[in-house]
C-alpha cells in the first residue's frame, strides 16, 4: 500500500514536471514571437515577406537572366528556402543562447537545455505559418498533393532534432570562443549556396556528389521535395543514417552544453 | 522534520586562466592552443557542511570574495560542485538580481507569466495567482504597460512579488532587500516572515553582522572559502566583529621603536599599527605644524612599499587630543583609486582652508588594504597640529562668519 502510494506521488510529480516543461516551452516561444513582432508594423507578415522576396530574386535570375530548366521552379525553390531559413535562423540564434540568457541561466532550477529547443520551436512556428503559402504555390502549379505528405511531420521532427543537437554543440563552443556565432554566420551563408536550394542537385557534377552527400541538409531538402512536389516517399536510407547520427550526437551535445553553461555562470 | 537544505562537504574549484587566454578561434589558432589550459586552480569553497531546517534562517557573513555568492549559487543548483553534495527539498526561490529576467518591451503582465513560469510555476498556477502578485506589487494600474516604462522601484516590487508568490520552500537572499520605499520594505519583510513561519528555509547573505544577529537562527562565517565559525548568531557575529578589529593588530609585526623624521618615537601597537607591507616614511605639514584657523594646509605623506600593492587606500583624519575625530577622508571617499604602488612615492592632501577652532590637534594617517580589511601602516597621534585662533576656544568649528543686524532704524541712527 505504501509502495503504491509512493509510486503514485512520484508519477503525479513527474506529470506536473511535464506540464511545467510544456508551459515553460510555450511561454518562452510566445515571448520570442511577441518580442520579434512587438515593434514591427507588419507583424507576422515578415515571416512570409522574407522568403517571398528571396524567391522573387531567384525566380528573376534563374528564369529570366540565366534560365535553368527546373519544372515548377517557384514551388521547388520556395520549399528549399523555407526549410533552409528555418535551419539557418535557428542555428544562428541558438548558438548565442548561453551568452544571451544569463538572467535565465542563473535562475535556480531553470532547465537550461530547453533554450535551443525554444529557438528551434519558434522557427518551426514560423515555418508552419508559411506552409499555407507553399501549398498555394503547389496548387497554382497544378501539383497534386499525395498521401505521402503525411511524412512531413517526420521530416520536420528529424530536422528539429538535427538543429537542436548542432545548436547544443555550437552554443557550448560559443562560451569559450565568442566568435563562434560570427563564424557560423559566414559558414551558413556559404552552405546556403552549397545546398541545392535554388538549383537542382542533378546539375552538380558527379565527382562533387560525394561531398554533397556529406551535407545533412541536402538529404533533408531533397526529402521535403519528394514528399511535397514529386509526391513520392523520400529516400529513407540517408534519413535513417542521419537519424542514427542525431540520436548519438544529441546526448553528447547536451552534456557539453550543460557543462559549458555551468562554466559560463561561474565565470568570475 | 526533514531538513530543507543539506550541504555535505561542499567544494568548488575555480580555474584561473592565462591573462591572455584566447577568446576567439582566431586567437586560439594563433597562440596554438597553448594558453587554453588553466594556469592554476583555487578552491573558492571547501569542506562546507551545514543543514537548514524548514522555517529557519541561516545568515552567512564574510568579507568580499569569501565565497558567499558562490555558495548561494551552488545551493540554487547554478553551477556544479567539484566535491560534496547539495540537497534541496522543495522549490527554490531566489531574491538575486531582481528584475534581471524582465524584458522591457513586454508588459508587466506578460513578464509576470514568463518569470513566474521560469521560477517554477505552471501556467495555471500563475493565472490563479496573477491577481495576488499584481496586488502585492501595487501595480494594478500599470500592469499592462511595457516594463520599460516602469521605475526601478516598480520593477523590483514586481520581481519580488513574483518570487514570493511562487511560495518557495527554500529562499535565497543576497544582501537584504532594499526594494522600493521604507513602507514597501516593511511589507517585504513581513511577507518573508510569513514564508518563514509557513516553513520556508531561508539563506541570507549579509556583510552586516548585526543584521544576521537580529534575523537569523543560525549563522555561518565564511573565510576564504572555508567555515571560520558556525552556530549561534550572537557568537558567530561577535567573533566576526572581533576578528575584523584585531586583524590589523595581529598583522602588526614586532619592531623596535623608530623615530619619525620629525623626531617623534613610533612605537608599534601604541601609536603605530599595521602589517608594514607598506610604510609611511615621512609626513610633512605645510606651511607649518602651527597655523591660524582658516588657513590652508597641505599634508604630504611619503611612503615606501617594498612589494607591489594593488589599489591601496590612503586615509587621513584630524582628531583632538581626546580622540574626537573632527575630519576624516580617504582617496576612495573621493572615488579615486591608485592602481598600484611600489617603491617610494608621495601623496598629498590639499585642504583649501581648515576652519577648526583654536586647539591642539593630531593628524592621523594610514595606508590600508584595498577593501579596508586591515592597515599596512597607520600612525595615530604622532603628528601634532596647533591651530591658533583669535576668537574664543569653545566649539569645534571656527568658520568665517559675520553678523548682520537688520534693525534698519538703529543702524540708520547710528550712521547719522
Amino acid at each position: 500500500m505504501t509502495i503504491f502510494f509512493k509510486r503514485n506521488t512520484r508519477s503525479s510529480l513527474s506529470k506536473r514536471k511535464l506540464v511545467y516543461l510544456y508551459d515553460l516551452l510555450r511561454e518562452l516561444v510566445v515571448r520570442e514571437m511577441k518580442l520579434l513582432y512587438k515593434r514591427s508594423a507588419l507583424g507576422v507578415a515578415w515571416t512570409l515577406i522574407n522568403p517571398l522576396l528571396q524567391l522573387a530574386v531567384f525566380a528573376f535570375v534563374f528564369q529570366l537572366v540565366l534560365p535553368v530548366e527546373i519544372p515548377d521552379y517557384a514551388s521547388f525553390t520556395f520549399t528549399g528556402l523555407l526549410v533552409w531559413n528555418w535551419f539557418q535562423t535557428c542555428l544562428f540564434q541558438a548558438t548565442g543562447v548561453i551568452t544571451a540568457n544569463r538572467a535565465l541561466i542563473r535562475q535556480p532550477g531553470f532547465p537550461i537545455a530547453i533554450l535551443p529547443v525554444v529557438t528551434t520551436t519558434t522557427g518551426l512556428v514560423h515555418f508552419l505559418l508559411a506552409l499555407p503559402i507553399l501549398l498555394i504555390f503547389l496548387l497554382l502549379a497544378g501539383i497534386e498533393l499525395k498521401p505521402v505528405i503525411l511524412y512531413l511531420p517526420i521530416l520536420q521532427a528529424l530536422q528539429f532534432a538535427l538543429t537542436v543537437s548542432l545548436a547544443y554543440v555550437l552554443a557550448a563552443l560559443n562560451v569559450t570562443f565568442r566568435d563562434t556565432q560570427h563564424t557560423l554566420g559566414v559558414v551558413l551563408q556559404l552552405f546556403f549556396y552549397l545546398t541545392p536550394i535554388f538549383y537542382d542537385i542533378k546539375n552538380v557534377p558527379a565527382n562533387f556528389q560525394f561531398f554533397y552527400n556529406l551535407n545533412p541538409m541536402v538529404h533533408i531538402v531533397t526529402a521535403y521535395r519528394s514528399v511535397l512536389i514529386q509526391g513520392v516517399a523520400p529516400n529513407w536510407q540517408p534519413l535513417l543514417i542521419l537519424a542514427a547520427v542525431v540520436v548519438i550526437c544529441l546526448p553528447i551535445g547536451l552534456q557539453f552544453f550543460r557543462r559549458q553553461s555551468d562554466r559560463f555562470v561561474e565565470d568570475l | 522534520m526533514r531538513d530543507a537544505i543539506i550541504v555535505q562537504d561542499l567544494g568548488k574549484r575555480f580555474n584561473r586562466y592565462h591573462a591572455e587566454k584566447p577568446a576567439t578561434f582566431m586567437e586560439a589558432a594563433l597562440s596554438g592552443l597553448r594558453r587554453m589550459k588553466p594556469v592554476e586552480h583555487f578552491w573558492a569553497l571547501r569542506h562546507i557542511s551545514f543543514t537548514v531546517a524548514p522555517g529557519e534562517i541561516l545568515g552567512i557573513i564574510g568579507h568580499n570574495g569569501a565565497g558567499k555568492s558562490t555558495l548561494l549559487q551552488l545551493i540554487g543548483k547554478v553551477g556544479r560542485p567539484d566535491e560534496g553534495h547539495v540537497r534541496v527539498n522543495g522549490g527554490i526561490g531566489a531574491l538575486l538580481d531582481l528584475g534581471a529576467g524582465f524584458h522591457g518591451d513586454l508588459t508587466g503582465r506578460e513578464n509576470v507569466f514568463v518569470n513566474a513560469i521560469v521560477a517554477g510555476l505552471t501556467r495555471r498556477e500563475v493565472a490563479q495567482r496573477l491577481e495576488a502578485i499584481v496586488e502585492f506589487a501595487e501595480l494594478a494600474n500599470s500592469i499592462d504597460n511595457p516594463v520599460r516604462t516602469y521605475s526601478t522601484g516598480m520593477t523590483m516590487r514586481l520581481a519580488f512579488s513574483v518570487v514570493v508568490h511562487t511560495i518557495p520552500k527554500v529562499l535565497l537572499v543576497d544582501e537584504f532587500l532594499s526594494v522600493g520605499d521604507v513602507r514597501f520594505q516593511a511589507k517585504c519583510r513581513e511577507r518573508i516572515t510569513q514564508l518563514k513561519n509557513d516553513g520556508c528555509a531561508i539563506v541570507l547573505i549579509s556583510h552586516d553582522a548585526e543584521q544576521v544577529e537580529q534575523l537569523c537562527e543560525q549563522a555561518m562565517w565564511l573565510r576564504k572559502g572555508q567555515i571560520a565559525a558556525c552556530g549561534e548568531p550572537e557568537v558567530v557575529a561577535g567573533q566576526y566583529i572581533a576578528e575584523m578589529r584585531s586583524e590589523t593588530q595581529q598583522r602588526t609585526p614586532l619592531r623596535p621603536p623608530q623615530l619619525s623624521k620629525t623626531g617623534v618615537e613610533l612605537r608599534v601597537n601604541e601609536n603605530r599599527f599595521g602589517s608594514l607591507e607598506a610604510e609611511i616614511t615621512d609626513v610633512r605639514l605645510l606651511p607649518a605644524a602651527e597655523i591660524r584657523s582658516g588657513d590652508a594646509l597641505e599634508i604630504e605623506i611619503e611612503y615606501l612599499s617594498s612589494q607591489r600593492i594593488d589599489a591601496p587606500n590612503f586615509g587621513i583624519s584630524i582628531s583632538r587630543k581626546d580622540g574626537e575625530v573632527c575630519f576624516d577622508t580617504s582617496i576612495s571617499a573621493k572615488e579615486l583609486s591608485l592602481s598600484s604602488i611600489q617603491g617610494h612615492g608621495k601623496i598629498t592632501l590639499h585642504l583649501d582652508r581648515l576652519d577648526l577652532s583654536g586647539d591642539q590637534y593630531f593628524i592621523n594617517l594610514g595606508i590600508y588594504e584595498k577593501n579596508w580589511d586591515y592597515a599596512y601602516d597607520y600612525h595615530w597621534h604622532v603628528y601634532p597640529l596647533l591651530i591658533n585662533s583669535t576668537i574664543q576656544k569653545s566649539g569645534l568649528l571656527c568658520p568665517p562668519y559675520r553678523w548682520e543686524i537688520s534693525q534698519a532704524q538703529v543702524s540708520m541712527l547710528k550712521r547719522l
